[in-house]
């Protein structure tokens, strides 16, 4: 999809610098018009740096940031007409929500019914009523306060919206049910969104495309897909969803080339199933066992070394720790990457 | 491209002309009324001319220091500090422990009781024990009518200044020392009784250890504030430095050898004491305190005191403190609403109830020399019908108030610029330089305020001298507000670190120049931080004594000077007519003053814009209640 459509953002062999320091490393990104980007890494990758050099907030030493073909690298943050979703929501706590709403197009000097009109349309698609707009931020749960948020950065009408990591403050049970909704959003407004976080399943839901930052490098950029089950590199492999690492002893038992690491993912391994093509059959025994309802993860001493393996909760094959158990590899599912 | 470049180049001079005025005004403020006045009165006590010879000798007031009686008031003001530093910490702690550590009956109304001197403090305290210690104060004639022979005049010098500035000063004390023990995780005190520790061990070995480090904060500023005694040690007589370098300022070479350079000697010898006492104090501070580890801290809860013998002493403590704390508020409240003749004897008479100390006036008979009979018309007068004294009243509010928003403004304006320059050079010296007054004694600062603007010579004072007639309402003001700039940096800081920076990006983001920024996300943000610290400055100027009688002018007489006045001899030859009412008045009137600001600053302050929409939705829902009724009792009484 991403492909067809025509190039949005394009970052051009960004470099930012802090004094000596060398945040980022010849960034290069092209996000598409309505897609779905995130930008995914551990603390201190460069992630945000990255959203703030788009946003403004930061001007690279090296390199452009264009917007629709034109470069605004230098264009002040007031007029690159670019939405902000911030960590902490950045409300302001002495408005109202409709204050704090209406405050962009405040500064825009338009008419008072205007305002009211385009406060209250938006109001109104973030699912926001005419109660919660009078009363103050603090009043409102943790999901209206993300509304509202959504609702000030979009009423002013930008081509972008960037989300720095607005899922992190919240519960589990909450950031679960609010990246639905946030999803269903960006797909009603059709708007092209950038966004921040250091949570795989977040970008893995969520995203069309996603960039993995290391380091102030970008490692992988490719669809959830992409990333998780053809990861190019092994930071990627092991950042993104749980992993095996195939020690030398396994590898040997798999008959693998020794000037690599190889890894597998946890439900790419089968226990006591009827062998497949190409398949190698491993005897181990189970050492411990986690519930955890949907699904039961089992820890296994095989070929000196334990794996973890992930079986689907039928209720009926649930093994016991100390249990011996048949082990099912396929080399087909291994991703390998050379020594370092 | 070019009108572009025309209106950038605009704002671009705008900016610097903020930036260059920004510096001038801060430069002009730094040198100009902290470094150069002080310097002055530094370099004053090496440049005067020896009298035996007419030659300048530097050492000579520091050898007439040495040989005269001027170690004494040195020694008396370090005997006044060590003493109060024992008894407020005595007083102090066992208050907080008697109504939040050990199990009291009535502990609230205890607490209420102690902390009636947060509103009545200061001169109106001083003058509150006198109105009841004095020779002809409430106690002392009662006490004299049972025992004839006593002493009158028992009520002065050091141990009264000592019973007055103990009471005085433990308020503030126990606010700090309360907050210190209300953190202690209630979870330690249950481990140590676990572990059989007995109460009183559990106090010693596990409470006190980590209230330690407030303790001794605490006990070096009540130190400071024993040797930078002024009010009190002024009006029990008190010989201390600081009434000292007042009596010398005042004093002239034809009286005495070169008193200006003996006070300012004097001033000096208090701001080494205070800089030596505060270095101490922040390198300790530096050393860290004692944390509570807990994830889930227990609130304290009150221990009772199992031996009963301990438990009736425990009681009859609190309340004796209790009644020492509430007796001269009760008896000046009570007075304050009695007549002149009432006043006189001391002698209450609740058929006597007026509210002529307060308002209005009546006409005051007395007997001459020549014992004749005079009538001076309207002399009984009331705090807001007697002319000295609302004038007094109205200099205070006016100076108080503009010299507190003067503070507010240079402070929010400095930590505006101090937090978008963080870690930078520049930022840190604009915060040393206003935290400069901390260093300095008051007196020191209006001392030398009073010798250095006292001339025509002073450059940036254009010619003027600003000590001579109204123009020391303009010093006044000056030395209130620098007074107050640490105080008001301290609290403005702390506001603006509640200020997530991210609220300051998404205003850019959505539009917002920096100053729009400033003015409609942070400002609202401190605003109750500014509007609190404006109202505690302006509390504690109102009423202020100190700088005002270093001033000692005619011009700038504040209302604290008023009300010394009231101590004066009253009604002698139809003079000083009702002072004692209008003195009780005066304390109400402070009372209700500080309540209400105390009020409106923790109470009404400390709500933030959620609380406040509920407040007013339930507000209207009551009108609307109350409007809806009466709309359907109309019909209702139509037809009737």
């Amino acid at each position: 999809m991403a492909d067809q459509l025509s190039s949005m953002i394009e970052l051009k062999n960004i470099i930012v610098k802090f004094g000596d320091f060398e945040a980022l490393h010849n960034i290069n990104v092209d996000v598409k018009q309505g897609e779905f980007f995130t930008f995914l890494g551990p603390s201190g990758c460069g992630k945000t740096t990255t959203l703030r050099t788009i946003t403004g907030f930061i001007e690279p030493a090296s390199g452009t940031v264009n917007v629709n073909g034109q470069d605004i690298t230098h264009v002040p943050i007031e007029k690159r007409n670019i939405g902000i979703v911030f960590q902490s929501y950045a409300l302001f706590p002495t408005m109202t929500v409709y204050d704090n709403i209406a405050f962009g197009l405040k500064i825009q000097k338009l008419k008072k019914d205007e305002i009211d009109r385009k406060v209250r349309d938006i109001a109104k698609k973030v699912d926001l009523s005419d109660e919660q707009l009078q009363k103050a931020v603090s009043q409102l749960s943790g999901g209206q306060q993300q509304r509202v948020a959504i609702a000030r950065a979009l009423v002013t009408g930008p081509a972008i919206i960037c989300m720095d990591e607005p899922l992190s403050n919240l519960d589990a049970k909450l950031r679960v049910q609010l990246r639905n909704e946030l999803k269903k959003m960006q797909r009603d407004f059709g708007i092209t969104t950038i966004y921040v976080t250091h949570d795989q399943e977040e970008a893995l839901t969520l995203s069309d495309r996603i960039a993995v930052f290391n380091k102030g490098y970008i490692e992988q950029i490719g669809t959830p897909n992409e990333v998780y089950n053809h990861s190019k590199t092994e930071f990627v492999c092991n950042f993104i969803g749980d992993i095996n690492r195939i020690e030398d002893e396994l590898a040997d038992v798999l008959h693998l080339d020794k000037n690599q690491n190889h890894f597998m993912r946890l439900e790419r391994i089968r226990v006591n199933r009827e062998a497949q093509e190409g398949e190698v059959q491993i005897p181990g025994v189970i050492e411990n066992r986690e519930y955890y309802g949907l699904y039961i993860k089992y820890y296994i001493r095989m070929a000196g070394q334990i794996i973890k393996v992930i079986e689907r909760n039928d209720g009926i094959n649930i093994y016991e720790p100390g249990e011996q158990v048949s082990v099912g590899i396929h080399p087909r599912n291994l991703m390998s990457y050379p020594k370092q | 491209m070019s009108v572009l470049n025309k209106k950038e180049g605009l704002k671009l001079n705008a900016s610097l002309i903020w930036k260059v005025f920004g510096i001038a005004f801060f430069v002009y403020l730094f040198f100009g009324f902290m470094l150069l006045p002080c310097l002055n009165t530094l370099t004053s006590i090496f440049t005067v001319k020896d009298p035996a010879t007419g030659k300048v000798d530097p050492l000579v007031v520091i050898r007439f220091f040495l040989n005269g009686s001027m170690p004494e008031f040195v020694l008396n003001s370090l005997k006044l500090a060590l003493c109060l530093v024992v008894t407020v910490n005595i007083v102090g702690i066992s208050i907080v422990l008697l109504t939040e550590y050990f199990d009291i009956k009535g502990a609230k109304i205890l607490r209420l009781g102690y902390m009636t001197t947060l509103i009545y403090s200061g001169v109106a305290l001083v003058t509150g024990y006198l109105f009841l210690y004095d020779s002809d104060g409430i106690l002392t004639t009662w006490l004299s009518g049972i025992f004839p022979g006593i002493n009158k005049n028992w009520f002065s010098g050091f141990n009264a200044v000592l019973f007055t500035m103990t009471f005085a000063c433990t308020s503030n004390h126990a606010l700090f020392f309360r907050n210190a023990i209300r953190a202690i995780d209630y979870n330690t005190v249950e481990a140590a009784r676990n572990m059989g520790a007995s109460p009183f061990k559990v106090l010693l070995k596990v409470v006190f250890p980590t209230l330690i480090p407030t303790l001794f904060s605490l006990t070096v500023m009540t130190f400071i504030t024993g040797l930078c005694a002024m009010s009190a040690p002024t009006l029990l007589g008190y010989d201390s430095i600081n009434p000292e370098i007042v009596r010398l300022a005042g004093s002239s070479v034809a009286d005495e050898s070169f008193p200006q350079a003996r006070a300012a000697l004097l001033s000096i010898i208090l701001a080494m004491f205070t800089i030596l006492l505060l270095t101490v104090l922040s390198s300790y501070e530096r050393k860290g305190h004692y944390l509570s580890v807990s994830k889930t801290k227990a609130k304290l809860q009150k221990q009772k005191i199992n031996n009963p013998v301990a438990n009736v002493l425990a009681h009859i403590y609190a309340y004796m403190l209790f009644i020492i704390y509430m007796t001269p508020v009760v008896m000046i409240v009570v007075f304050a609403f009695q007549n002149y003749p009432a006043l006189r004897s001391k002698s209450l008479d609740l058929n006597q109830f007026t509210l002529i100390n307060f308002f209005g006036s009546q006409d005051f008979e007395f007997m001459t020399n020549r014992g004749k009979y005079r009538t001076r018309e309207g002399a009984i007068s009331g705090l807001f019908a007697n002319a000295d004294t609302v004038g007094g009243i109205r200099l205070s509010f006016v100076l108080s108030a503009i010299a507190a928003a003067l503070a507010c403004v240079i402070v929010v304006v400095a930590v505006n610029y101090i937090f978008k320059h963080k870690k930078k050079k520049r930022a840190i010296a604009l915060e040393y330089a206003l935290l400069f007054p901390w260093l300095l004694p008051t007196i020191l600062i209006c001392y030398s305020y009073r010798t250095y603007f006292n001339s025509t010579d002073v450059w940036y004072m254009f010619g003027q001298n600003m000590y001579m007639r109204e123009n020391v309402r303009f010093l006044i003001v000056m030395a209130y507000a620098v007074v107050k700039l640490p105080f008001a940096l301290r609290m403005i800081k702390a506001a603006f670190y509640a200020i997530d920076e991210e609220l300051e990006d998404a205003a850019r983001n959505l539009g917002a120049s920096p100053l729009v920024t400033f003015l409609r996300v942070k400002l609202p943000i401190v605003l109750p931080s500014v509007l609190a610290v404006f109202a505690l400055n302006f509390n504690a100027l109102f009423t202020e004594y100190d700088m005002s009688a270093t001033f000692q002018s005619s011009y700038g007489k504040s209302y604290a000077m008023v009300i010394q006045n009231m101590c004066h001899d009253e009604g002698r030859d139809g003079y000083n007519v009702n002072a004692s009412g209008r003195r009780c008045a005066s304390t109400v009137f402070i009372m209700l003053v500080s309540g209400l600001i105390l009020y409106l600053v923790y109470g009404v302050g400390a709500r933030d814009l959620g609380e406040r929409l509920e407040r007013r939705e339930k507000r209207r829902r009551f009108w609307r209640k109350i409007t809806g009724r009466a709309a359907k009792d109309a019909p209702t009484a139509k037809k009737a």
